[in-house]
């Protein structure tokens, strides 16, 4: 008695009895259906999270400092040499001084374009491209020259496209456009990436009446070298503030992994949640093989008189269990590549965002593992007791 | 001649409650390899568990039984249900097929259980349902056959095995007294043909075409001998 010849008679009793058949399943089937598209919506969310993080840079180390309770301070020039000093690592930096200033164009008042003082390495490592003129050079820092680099929105909405060489004014001061910006994001709107003027550092510091500059961004030679390069500019700040508090690193990769981790950690609940209802198909599955047993008493007891072991008995019941649980799983993980499809579509409609609930073939195989064991594991207690049935007793029964 | 069938002060009790039924009664019988024997006797006389003793169903409470010189009484369930599949083959009452199973899936049954490939199975299966002449309703359901066709079935099921004893519960109980008779005739036969016949029934007239009478009462043996002493002994 094999197991294939075990597993033709599953098929067929569990197809002696269709729509009996397909309630049983139901449980396994909900139950993979939620864990595939959890499990895939997880992914999906996670590959958005690292595509808009890399749009954002993670080449790049932000340098915030506090300077809080420490009479001494790091200078420009400082931060200027590490790159100098650790060319293998660092790269370039600028330092961004945010300008919250008034912005008029003509005699119009822009409310949320924000205006940022930058080095003149800025614009490639944040890779903005220039759709026409230049960027801010050396010398417009150095000399403090009041000229501006504006983003597509202030060109296309402000300056019908012709923003090169025109001018704006920025508290009060006249600023020369000699740049302007490719688009950064994909819809150009009021307050929006696209919605920006950079200037010189220089003239941002001075300005706003800051003396000492408190932002900078690096850029690294490489995204593996984040962890060495944050240790340099670490043991320089600590060298000079002697206090861990009185300034930030912050490396997006960082923040990403750390974000990546959040997200594992909320899908393995929630598909632990959705496993609860596998288990809830597992006793569905063990409710009605209880009730074939005794439906089958009589099939029992003829088998056993014809020579059926306990085994035999045994096997064949549990092999049903687990093959109707494994049917549930297998139409289980078509509906969810199926839902998945959807709720990809949906989403994109609804929230205008491009998560892809991808349905991984990894969470189909365990869903389809986990579903086949579920009914071997409460297969078991009904083919045991049919097992165990007195063939004179079984014979008997009407 | 060692004996195939051996009961040795055998007893069988059921516990009711606070009385006790002793359905076979300090019994000792021999049946030879070869023989066609009926056990006979009236309603609550102990032949069912006569049977179930001698088919290995079911143990006894005291004594021996012995078959093919074996002690059965100390097998467990699995070895209780091989020597059935190699020793014993069932006839039915009330037929006992499986009734989702063709007539060639029912007879094969004790030759799955034996553990004989696909190919073997056909082709004794085959063989047998040929015997019984039913070879053109091989692919039929039971529920497609006449109660005596099914119950021919069953006879193929029990000679499939090719077993030592060939046992019959009431076998025409169920049917009509011309098929019941054809059944009769196919259970001589097959004693003819060499096989030991164990026939259990209530009626006389088919006792007496058995070889020897085993006459039952209250679990005890009342009569063991041919058709012919009995009448003479009456
Ligand atoms: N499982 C059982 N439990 C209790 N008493 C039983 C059981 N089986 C049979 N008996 C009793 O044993 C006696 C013999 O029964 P049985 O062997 O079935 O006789 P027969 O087959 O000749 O009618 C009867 O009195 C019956 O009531
Ligand atoms: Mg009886």
């Amino acid at each position: 008695m094999n197991l294939f010849k075990s597993f033709q008679m599953a098929i067929s009793n569990i197809w002696a009895r269709k729509v009996r058949s397909l309630l049983t399943m139901l449980g396994i089937i909900i139950g993979v259906v939620a864990v595939i598209v959890i499990v895939g919506l997880g992914n999906g969310l996670e590959k958005y999270m690292v595509d808009s993080f890399k749009s954002m840079g993670t080449d790049l180390l932000t340098v915030n400092v506090v300077g809080r309770g420490s009479a001494r301070t790091v200078s420009t020039e400082e931060m200027y040499e590490l790159v100098d000093d650790y060319p293998e690592y660092l790269t370039s930096v600028s330092p961004q001084v945010p300008l919250g200033g008034k912005v008029k164009i003509g005699n119009e008042a822009l409310s949320y374009t924000s205006v940022t003082g930058t080095g003149e390495d800025f614009m490639i490592m944040k890779k903005f491209s220039l759709e026409s003129g230049r960027y801010i050079r050396y010398v417009d820092i150095d000399r403090r020259n009041n000229v501006a680099v504006v983003g597509a929105y202030i060109n296309n909405e402000w300056f019908r496209g012709e923003a090169l060489g025109k001018t704006l004014r920025i508290n009060g001061q006249l600023f020369e456009i000699i740049g302007v910006l490719n688009a950064e994001t994909d819809e150009i709107e009021e307050g929006g990436g696209d919605d920006a003027i950079y200037i010189p550092y220089s003239v941002a510091a001075k300005s706003a009446g800051v003396r000492n500059i408190s932002s900078y961004v690096f850029g690294i030679a490489n995204e593996d070298l984040v962890k060495e390069s944050k240790q340099i500019i670490d043991d320089k700040l600590y060298d000079v503030f002697g206090d861990q508090d009185a300034y930030r690193i912050i490396s997006l990769t960082e923040l990403l992994s750390m974000m990546s981790s959040m997200v594992d950690i909320m899908i393995t609940i929630l598909a632990a949640i959705a496993g609860i209802s596998l288990v809830v198909g597992g006793i569905g599955i063990m409710n009605i093989m209880l009730v074939s047993v005794s439906e089958r008493t009589r099939e029992i007891g003829i088998r056993k008189a014809l020579g059926a072991k306990r085994h035999h008995i045994l096997q064949q019941f549990v092999i049903e269990a687990a093959t109707t649980s494994a049917i549930g799983g297998l139409i289980g993980i078509g509906l969810g590549y199926a839902l998945s499809d959807l709720a990809s579509k949906i989403i994109v409609v609804a929230l205008e965002e491009e998560i892809v609930v991808a349905a991984s073939t990894s969470a189909a195989l365990g869903a389809f593992a986990i579903s086949a064991f579920i009914g071997i594991l409460f297969g078991y207690l009904p083919a045991r007791k049919a097992a165990r049935l007195n063939p004179i007793d079984a014979l008997r029964y009407e | 001649m060692k004996p195939l069938i051996e009961f040795r002060d055998l007893s069988k009790i059921y516990q009711m409650g606070e009385t006790e039924v002793r359905a076979v009664d300090g019994m000792s019988m021999q049946i030879m390899p070869g023989e066609f024997v009926a056990i006979v006797g009236q309603s609550g006389s102990g032949k069912s568990t006569c049977m179930n003793i001698i088919g290995c169903l079911d143990v006894p409470t005291s004594g021996n039984y012995f078959l093919g010189g074996q002690d059965v009484g100390e097998l467990d369930d699995d070895e209780l249900a091989e020597i059935r599949n190699k020793m014993v083959g069932f006839i039915f009452q009330q037929y006992n097929l499986l009734p989702k199973l063709s007539v060639l899936g029912n007879v094969e049954l004790p030759l799955l259980y034996a553990g004989l490939s696909k190919s073997e199975r056909v082709e004794q299966a085959t063989k047998v349902i040929t015997k019984v002449g039913l070879a053109d309703k091989i692919n039929n359901l039971p529920s497609q056959l006449s109660g005596g066709q099914q119950q021919r079935v069953s006879v193929a099921r029990a000679l499939a095995g090719n077993p030592s004893v060939i046992l019959a519960d009431e076998p025409t109980g169920a049917l009509d007294s011309k098929t019941g008779k054809e059944v009769l005739e196919l259970l001589t036969k097959l004693h003819s043909e060499g096989n030991t016949v164990v026939l259990i029934t209530h009626d006389n007239d088919i006792a007496g075409q058995a070889q020897r009478i085993i006459r039952l009462e209250d679990g005890h043996i009342i009569f063991n001998g041919t058709p012919d002493q009995e009448v003479t002994h009456i």
